[in-house]
């Protein structure tokens, strides 16, 4: 690792392109959406009016230190996750922080943003926040453990526990999407349930009622999360393209294999009613469960 | 004279003087008890050294006491959380019942495990064994709480476990004719095969039920509910680890040399791997906190026993790991959960929310260890964990990763409810009288949250001791590297690589915490929960919209299938059975002088009738 | 020498006539008369005990006839030890009971002060002497104090039990007439020793049917399975402090006859696996119908004979061992079930029914008592550091080095059971509230009662934390069990004698 200088430098920079792009992606979602719902729809920036509004709205009222504390913990999240996860292939990105069996500090750094937020939201005392809370919670139980088995799998195979070494294996033996299909397809569903998108967005359930984290928090609070939203939104999408597609050796490339990944969750959720929790636990412990233990036993028999 | 014989007539000492001249005055009494732990302590760490070796004889056998490595990890915890639960308790137990008892028996405690700790040969290692047993069966009942209940429970598992384990020793000492441990682990190969397997079986039961394994784990949720908060932090955090402390002796020493020993370490560890999963389910279940801490010590335990039974070196430096760390942030959750129970005179989550403004200081202490529980870097648990699954990646035990990997993301479902349903939610008038908790109690509270924040970022300070400890079972020495492990430790314990990343996520913290708080600061001003939007319907006053009843019902109903059937009951079962058919022995008894005259007639006839074969 | 072993059964007799004469005199008397007699046997007892251990047995031959003729005395380390612990535990008994029934009703309190000596003498007679037919009238003696004993309240229960103990007793004494006039008939000898040594020219049926009726005979008194029902309703009915004698005192005698019959007249060498199966059962009955008990003497005795049971198994491996742990377990029981017995009298003191709910948080109120009886029942389930654990170890320790794992595995299993028991009533006592509702009125005990607690509490913590004090006996007293031949010599030959 260089210097400290250059090592922020390359925080910034990482940060604002993952930013950029999480948010055109956010928008376009929202364009082709409306497309599809044959309705005009907002331009493709809004997200970014949207944000730099509410950076600039002041906040009249707050609940004390968690409120406080919870988007920052979210935002650590985020921006940890994207440090971690390599976003170009060998290293032609800025340098960042990967090390060996950073897989699984991963997994958590994942899990830790959410709850932190929870916190945050609990101190508002809205309990429709707890209540989005619990659920979201609930899902994320359900879609991690198909997650997991298609890393284990992937993890078993190559006997590593470190996302480089993934990516590098990936030059020799072609693309993981092709190599590992059960590990793809598991993990593929389990983003379903990461994403939020329909059918699993009970969390924040939209039009249903001011549920979840978000309620209670606007202004500079609901700017975070956003912005926390869209970073995060790259990262996991960097990370399924590094995993599965073989990792970007430019941002162009890169662009387009994120772009792909992202059109599963949006596309199916646009046609999908949404899921109970419990419907969506279970869900999530049927096919993708399967397709992990199938991806488990690809992985111990080659 | 040795200091081991000084500690244990110190011990003795304080014992007395905490019973009876607490009598006189309390505050002696406390005075007392602190000096009794901090001279003991600090004689500990500073006089004792692994050579010394104290020898006696008795009824012809010889007792042989000394400190190994291996036992002075675990000494730290022991005596490292009687000091800082201590002073917790001098001031917890204000008011209570009974104190110069409880006092006296928490002596009792820490002497028998410094006593398991410092024995090299079995009959010491029983003899200690037991005295933890009764001294901590008298905590459990101190409090008139439900005591037919949970206390005989516990005293069945703690006898069944013991006398398992008294079986073994005396088959050991009357085949090798001697009892040190050292020798019968030597000796070990020169069993028969069936000894071979019924021995260690024996053991661990013995030491199973100590560390909560399933299927012995069901006094656990009883026991550390109805004990004091005080005694509990100590009961969970440090005598579960005297079995864990047992199992490692004898799944590293015994285990190895038995052919097909494998399969022992294998059920062992998928029992961890369950006992985790199962516990955690059931630890969400709970409304009281209690009870919920109780079955998330026992999920906790699961994952130890799971690094301990697989036995690679990472796997070990895994579960000694979590260990220590588990000592640390279990014992501060009790004393969390002491504190609120003295504050606001409940433990009971649908009873008690909001108290994060009131007592901020026990909510720190509550949030790093719930943090560290939950195995979030930057703090010690996520070490341990990230040890733990790196080993079982690297032994090639990928189902038992899941099921580990299923139980720690559902921990964070109960984590989440011990923060929001005692701190977060709605302010209730009814609690608005709550202060925080006296400094005596606050300052253990928040030194050991410290602690575990500093062994995350510095582990090495326990991996050294633990590594030597491991080098004394036979371990190479972890400071070289393995395939899987990334770190290198240096001998303050820098992470060569965590360090950059610590740094980065305070950095990062930091910045959106003052940007969060510092924009539009003047502006903004503080309300109470009662000030929210909730879908346009202001809550009133005296309505109370905290969501706790029934919190995570959603997950219950997908996961209502595993939690169908309770072990609890089988048990149940099986004593009214028992019962019922003593009730039936009773009866030859029954009273009628004929009958016994009867009785008499007929040994007669069945004597003179078998007598050939009776001699 | 202070005296010589026929003083043992001949002063307690002659006190035992000479109190209801002297207590016309002076009332006082008829409770010091006792106590100094006591105090004197246990003093003349360890003595000769000491004596005995440094040098050789005696052997005391009464009224000039020699054996095999004539009536001999055996004091040997191990009944030597027996004796000493029996006239220690009356002497604790006397001290417990000293205040019995004072100011209230003389005449009865002289007749229990009466029987007492006779219990004491007799005892003592089954263990020190060396001739079966003498054996089978102590026996006898020991039979008709205990019946009056069991009778004392003269109630209808009392007396219901002390009936079926007499129709029992009766049993057993006809039992062991048809033995001895077996044995009698063939070998022609009364003499132990005797007998011991022309043993093997017996015809082997008859051999077989007098040990079967000697096994009955004594079984009744040595509360084996089935013969025990008596057993739990007498300890129930009679005082307290006649429980403690009935178990410190009365049992150990049966054992020792049951024993010296099985191993020295019979010689017998090696595994008895009709005492093993016996013992075993007996136990395993026992402790199961204690579980169920809602009266606590009633517990305490159905916990008494289960250790009695255990003791036999002890002696039933038949190895040095083996006898070690029994008489380890015989000297700890001896010491601790009075104790219970005492303590649990003092708490249930002011009821008839004596329920266990009765004393529901006595601790509070009885706190010292209390503790004694959690410190009794500690140390007979075998907690260290307390005096029941090494007992404990050496019996499974005998156990494993014969291999007999499946006995060590239910001695172990029925533990479980004795813990739960005792450990509820230990619950009961501390750790429940006191309700006026349903506990009795606390008692407050007499000074010489706490005296005798604190004595039997001191000897179980020393034994407990200085197992090695007590070992040493131990140990010889299993010697001399186990060597029938030195038994034989000693007698016949006359080792040490005393003339009279």
């Amino acid at each position: 690792m260089e210097s400290v200088g250059y090592y922020i430098l390359g925080v910034i920079v990482t940060i604002i392109v993952a930013f950029t792009v999480g948010l055109t992606y956010m928008g376009l979602n929202r364009k082709i959406t409306a497309r599809v719902q044959n309705r005009k729809g907002p331009p493709f920036y809004q997200n970014f009016i949207d944000a730099y509004k509410l950076a600039s709205k002041e906040t009249a009222i707050h609940h004390g230190f968690m409120q406080h504390a919870g988007p920052a913990f979210l935002m650590v999240a985020s921006i940890m996750s994207v440090l971690i996860i390599p976003v170009l292939n060998d290293g032609k990105w800025f340098p960042n922080l990967n090390f060996n069996g950073d897989l699984i500090f991963l997994l958590y750094i994942m899990v830790f943003g959410p709850l932190g937020m929870a916190l945050g939201a609990g101190q508002t005392g809205n309990p429709n926040s707890a209540i989005g809370v619990t659920r979201g919670l609930s899902q994320m139980v359900g879609f991690e453990i198909p997650w997991v088995m298609a890393l284990v799998a992937l993890m078993m195979q190559y006997q590593t526990t470190s996302l480089v070494d993934l990516m590098t294996v990936q030059q020799t033996t072609g693309w993981l999407m092709f190599s590992s299909p059960f590990a793809f397809l598991a993990a593929v569903l389990a983003m379903l349930g990461m994403f939020r998108y329909s059918p699993f967005d009970i969390v924040g359930a939209p039009t249903e009622l001011a549920s979840g984290p978000a309620s209670e928090n606007g202004g500079k609070y609901l700017f975070t999360m956003m912005s926390s939203g869209s970073i995060f939104a790259f990262a996991k999408l960097t990370l399924y393209v590094d995993l599965f597609m073989g990792g970007a050796d430019n941002l162009i490339e890169l662009l387009v294999k994120t772009f792909t990944i992202y059109l599963i969750p949006m596309l199916y959720g646009m046609v999908s009613p949404r899921y109970r929790t419990e419907q969506a636990i279970r869900y999530f412990w049927g096919w993708p469960l399967f397709f992990g233990f199938l991806a488990l036993v690809h992985a111990m028999v080659f | 004279m040795e200091t081991i014989l000084t500690i244990f007539i110190i011990f003795i000492a304080g014992i007395a003087g905490t019973y009876f001249l607490g009598k006189l005055n309390g505050i002696l009494r406390s005075v007392i008890f602190i000096a009794t732990l901090l001279v003991t302590s600090w004689l500990f760490f500073t006089a004792v050294s692994p050579d010394v070796i104290i020898e006696f004889e008795v009824m012809g056998i010889m007792l042989s006491w000394g400190l190994t490595p291996l036992a002075y990890v675990f000494a730290i915890i022991v005596f490292g959380l009687s000091i800082i639960i201590g002073i917790y308790a001098v001031k917890a137990m204000e008011g209570q019942r009974s104190l110069n008892f409880f006092f006296a028996n928490f002596l009792i405690s820490v002497m028998a495990m410094f006593g398991i700790l410092i024995s090299n040969d079995l009959i010491s290692f029983f003899i200690f064994w037991e005295i933890m047993s009764w001294s901590s069966y008298f905590m459990v009942v101190l409090n008139h709480k439900d005591v037919q209940r949970s206390g005989i429970t516990y005293i069945i598992f703690c006898v069944i476990g013991a006398y398992a384990m008294m079986m073994a020793i005396m088959i050991i000492y009357s085949s090798t004719g001697s009892v040190m441990i050292g020798d019968f682990i030597s000796n070990f190969h020169a069993f028969s095969p069936d000894m071979k397997w019924l021995l260690p079986i024996l053991l661990l039961i013995g030491f199973a039920s100590k560390a909560a394994l399933m299927p012995m784990h069901v006094w656990a949720p009883g026991a550390y509910s109805n004990s004091p908060m005080s005694y509990t932090a100590l009961f969970s955090g440090a005598l579960s680890k005297m079995g864990v402390y047992g199992m490692v002796l004898v799944m590293i020493m015994i285990v190895q040399q038995i052919p097909d020993g494998y399969w022992i370490k294998e059920v062992i560890a998928w029992l961890g791997g369950i006992t985790s999963a199962i516990g955690t389910l059931w630890a969400i279940k709970q409304d009281d906190a209690k009870r919920m801490l109780a079955y998330s010590s026992v999920a906790q335990l699961g994952y130890i026993i799971v690094g301990v039974a697989i036995g690679t070196p990472l796997a070990m430096l895994a579960g000694l790991f979590l260990a220590v760390m588990h000592g640390i942030f279990k014992s501060t959750l009790f004393m969390v959960v002491g504190a609120i129970e003295r504050q606001t005179g409940t433990s009971n989550f649908t009873e008690v929310t909001g108290l994060i403004r009131k007592m901020p200081w026990t909510f720190l202490a509550a949030l790093m260890s719930i943090i560290a529980l939950a195995g979030i870097p930057p703090l010690g648990g996520f070490i341990g964990k990230w040890m733990l699954y790196e080993s079982l990646m690297g032994s090639n035990h990928y189902l038992l990763i899941i099921v580990i990997f299923f139980s720690s993301t559902a921990a964070f479902l109960y984590c989440y409810k011990f923060l929001f349903g005692f701190f977060l939610g709605q302010e209730e008038k009814e609690w608005s009288h709550v202060k925080e908790a006296p400094a005596l109690m606050v300052v253990p509270m928040v030194l050991m949250a410290i602690f575990s924040f500093v062994l995350g970022v510095f582990p090495g300070l326990i991996l050294k001791p633990i590594n030597e400890g491991m080098q004394f079972l036979g371990y190479v020495s972890t400071d070289n590297r393995f395939w899987e492990m990334s770190m290198i430790f240096n001998d303050w314990g820098n992470q060569v690589v965590m360090e950059p990343i610590v740094y980065t996520i305070f950095a990062i913290f930091l910045f959106f915490l003052i940007f969060l708080t510092l924009k539009g600061y003047k502006n903004t001003r503080y309300v109470t929960t009662k000030d929210i939007s909730s879908s346009g319907e202001i809550p009133r006053e005296d309505e109370n919209f905290t969501f706790i009843t029934g919190f995570m019902q959603p997950f219950f109903r997908a996961v209502a299938p595993v939690m169908k059937r309770q072990i609890d009951k089988y048990y149940n079962s099986f004593g009214k059975g028992l019962e019922a058919l003593f009730d039936f022995t009773r009866r030859i008894y029954n009273g009628n002088g004929q009958t016994y005259a009867l009785y008499f007639v007929i040994f007669v006839i069945l004597l003179l009738m078998f007598r050939d074969s009776l001699f | 020498m202070v005296g010589s072993p026929v003083l043992l059964i001949a002063i307690p007799l002659l006190a035992a006539f000479l109190i209801p004469l002297l207590g016309m005199v002076w009332k006082e008397s008829v409770r010091i008369i006792p106590g100094l007699v006591l105090a004197y046997l246990t003093f003349l007892s360890a003595s000769l005990y000491i004596e005995v251990i440094n040098t050789d047995t005696i052997v005391e031959i009464i009224a000039g006839w020699r054996p095999p003729w004539g009536i001999n005395l055996v004091f040997s380390p191990l009944t030597g030890f027996l004796t000493t612990i029996m006239t220690f535990m009356g002497f604790i008994v006397w001290l417990y009971s000293y205040r019995f029934k004072r100011n209230v009703e003389f005449e009865a309190a002289k007749k229990y002060f009466i029987f007492l000596m006779l219990l004491v003498a007799g005892s003592v007679g089954i263990v020190i002497t060396g001739d079966i037919f003498n054996q089978f009238v102590f026996i006898e003696i020991v039979g008709i104090s205990a019946y009056a004993l069991t009778a004392f309240y003269t109630g209808r229960d009392s007396a219901e039990a002390a009936f079926k103990y007499l129709i029992m007793g009766s049993l057993s004494a006809s039992a062991l007439l048809i033995a001895i006039i077996i044995i009698y008939s063939q070998l022609g000898t009364l003499n132990m020793a005797q007998i011991a040594a022309n043993i093997d020219n017996m015809n082997p049926y008859y051999r077989i049917i007098a040990m079967i009726f000697f096994i009955i005979g004594i079984g009744v008194e040595a509360e084996i399975f089935p013969l025990n029902g008596w057993a739990p309703d007498a300890y129930t009915e009679a005082p307290g402090p006649v429980g403690g004698a009935f178990s410190g005192i009365v049992a150990k005698a049966g054992i020792y006859a049951m024993v010296r019959m099985m191993f020295t007249l019979f010689d017998i060498e090696g595994p008895m696996k009709i005492l093993i199966v016996i013992g075993l059962i007996t136990l395993i009955v026992a402790e199961t119908s204690a579980l169920r008990q809602e009266k606590l003497k009633r517990m305490l005795a159905y916990s008494s004979i289960g250790q009695m049971g255990l003791v036999l198994v002890a002696f039933g491996m038949g190895t040095k061992a083996g006898v070690f742990a029994a008489l380890f377990l015989m000297l700890n029981h001896a010491i601790t079930k009075p104790m219970l017995f005492l303590s649990g009298s003092f708490l249930t003191f002011n009821t008839t029914e004596k329920y266990i709910k009765q004393i529901t948080g006595m601790a509070k109120k009885m706190p010292v008592v209390s503790i004694i009886f959690v410190l009794g029942a500690l140390a007979i389930t075998g907690f260290p550091p307390f005096s029941g654990f090494w007992s404990k170890m050496a019996f499974l320790s005998a156990a494993a080095d014969e291999n007999l794992l499946f006995i060590m595995a239910t001695i172990l299993i029925i533990s479980i059971f004795e813990v739960v028991y005792y450990f509820r009533v230990i619950n009961r006592l501390f750790f429940f509230e006191y309700d006026d509702k349903i506990s009795i009125e606390p008692h407050k005990p007499g000074f010489n009662g706490m005296i005798a607690l604190f004595v039997l509490a001191f000897i179980v913590l020393m034994i407990g934390f200085y197992p090695s004090s007590v070992t040493g006996f131990i140990d010889l007293a299993a010697d001399d069990l186990m060597n029938t031949h030195q038994y034989i010599d000693k007698v016949l030959q006359l080792g040490q004698t005393i003339i009279q």
